[in-house]
């Protein structure tokens, strides 16, 4: 609980019309390779945000390690389930199946807990669009808005303040922006410390589509925002 | 008889130039009983097909099986699988049930990505897994030894995408004519760099 309580925010956003996580990297740097990343199939740096299956993609907040392993745990549970059934695992099923994995290692055994927060941001023909949180102790809840992580408590008082009902996906974009810019610990947003995430319908196959944002296009959504970083030499040029 | 003529069924692939085609019969039987309409061939991934002569009920399972592998792969790998992978991941999966095996002949046709050339590729396996990297055909399936002669008759190297589609089908058509386990209608997928374009033949329904 300790090492979620100072991991990289992640917060959730759920619309009408689609699902927002967005994520504060930790791991960063000058000497960090992030060219995978640059073309990478999926986006993401692999560090907070994370494809789960077609329909369900994740935000994790804590040991990376642990995260890495509950990630993989979580795809093959969402593949055998396609097997099973051949049909998409409902997301609130495969949170518990994470969180029936995580209570095991409260309850037997002699390991240590998975030292992890997840967030399952993800569609089904059920439920349509839907946000849950669980937490090392296997338990999980659905909610609206929320936020894991270090600075969650103010994270999540603004999202209680912001937060309206049958907001459309392009206002949940902005208003998880603005709240991630409010309580990340940078001054100025950038791609190398956020990473950026949305579940929504394409429209003409009506199946749920996952997009992480890539790099460049982090730091597009920022500018539409005004959020983005000003350019050093625009300061000087002003001094 | 033998398990793997219980369903009936065959599939052909070949090479052409800069594109593949592989083509297969619809017919799901009972023995001597034709019972439906049974495609064989699913798309993998845009560039790469399998088709799975063979038990029937396997031809399903493997291709879920094969659905499953092939998406827990794209997510951690972050890309889609190449052809020649993809025939390595098949020839695992079946050498795994080595005593005890799954009863069907696979043939796999693709095209590699264009990173690496967009190479036309084509294989086919046995049942427990052996692979076959022939350069211009592989057949399979209760017709398999019609497909092998009139394959051997009409192929040629570098066919282009349309004769390649007609040299195929005529390979299909003349060999589960010759065949009273296969028919009943056959379908062609020609893969190139930019799309598939599949083909719904008109066969003998008998």
């Amino acid at each position: 609980m300790e090492a979620i309580s100072h991991a990289g925010t992640v917060l959730g956003v759920l619309a009408k019309d689609g699902v927002v996580l967005a994520a504060e990297k930790k791991v960063t740097g000058k000497l960090l390779d992030l060219s995978g990343a640059k073309e990478g199939g999926y986006g993401g740096s692999g560090e907070k945000i994370f494809l789960l299956n077609s329909n369900v993609i994740s935000g994790v907040a804590g040991i990376t390690a642990d995260a890495n392993s509950l990630v993989n745990y979580a795809r093959t549970a969402a593949q055998r389930h396609l097997f099973s059934y051949d049909e998409d695992i409902p997301v609130e099923q495969l949170a518990q199946r994470l969180c029936d994995l995580k209570q095991g290692y409260t309850q037997y055994g002699g390991l240590r807990p998975f030292g992890v927060s997840l967030l399952y941001a993800g569609y089904d023909v059920h439920y349509q669009f839907q946000l849950y949180h669980s937490d090392p102790s296997g338990n999980y809840s659905g909610w609206k808005a929320t936020c894991i992580g270090a600075n969650n408590g103010t994270a999540q008082s603004l999202l209680k303040q912001e937060y309206k009902d049958d907001i459309s996906v392009e206002d949940a974009i902005g208003l998880a922006v603005r709240v991630m810019g409010k309580t990340m610990d940078s001054t100025t947003l950038g791609s190398e410390k956020l990473e950026f995430a949305v579940l929504t319908l394409d429209k003409s196959t009506k199946q749920p589509h996952a997009r992480i944002y890539k790099p460049a296009e982090v730091d597009a959504l920022l500018a539409e925002h005004g959020l983005g970083k000003k350019e050093e030499d625009a300061e000087m040029k002003a001094a | 008889m033998s398990i793997m003529e219980y369903n009936g069924g065959s599939v052909v692939a070949m090479v052409g130039k800069n594109c593949v085609a592989i083509a297969s019969d619809l017919r799901l039987g009972n023995q001597a009983l034709n019972v439906a309409t049974f495609d064989k061939i699913f798309p993998v991934t845009d560039r790469i097909y399998i088709g799975l002569s063979g038990l029937a009920t396997d031809v399903s399972t493997l291709r879920e099986r094969f659905r499953f592998r092939v998406n827990m792969y794209t997510i951690k790998e972050e890309r889609e699988i190449e052809p020649a992978t993809f025939a390595h991941l098949v020839s695992s999966t079946l050498y795994e049930k080595r005593f005890g095996p799954f009863f069907i002949e696979p043939v796999i046709a693709g095209i590699s990505s264009p990173s690496r050339g967009s190479k036309p590729f084509i294989a086919a396996a046995d049942l427990i897994g052996c692979l076959n990297f022939a350069k211009d055909f592989v057949v399979a399936g209760t017709a398999s030894s019609e497909l092998f002669g009139i394959a051997e008759g009409l192929w040629e190297p570098d066919l282009e995408p349309e004769d390649l589609f007609e040299t195929i089908s005529q390979t299909l058509l003349n060999a589960v004519d010759r065949d009273a386990f296969s028919g009943w209608g056959a379908v062609v997928h020609v893969i190139t760099p930019d799309r598939v374009i599949t083909r719904t033949l008109k066969g003998r329904m008998d």
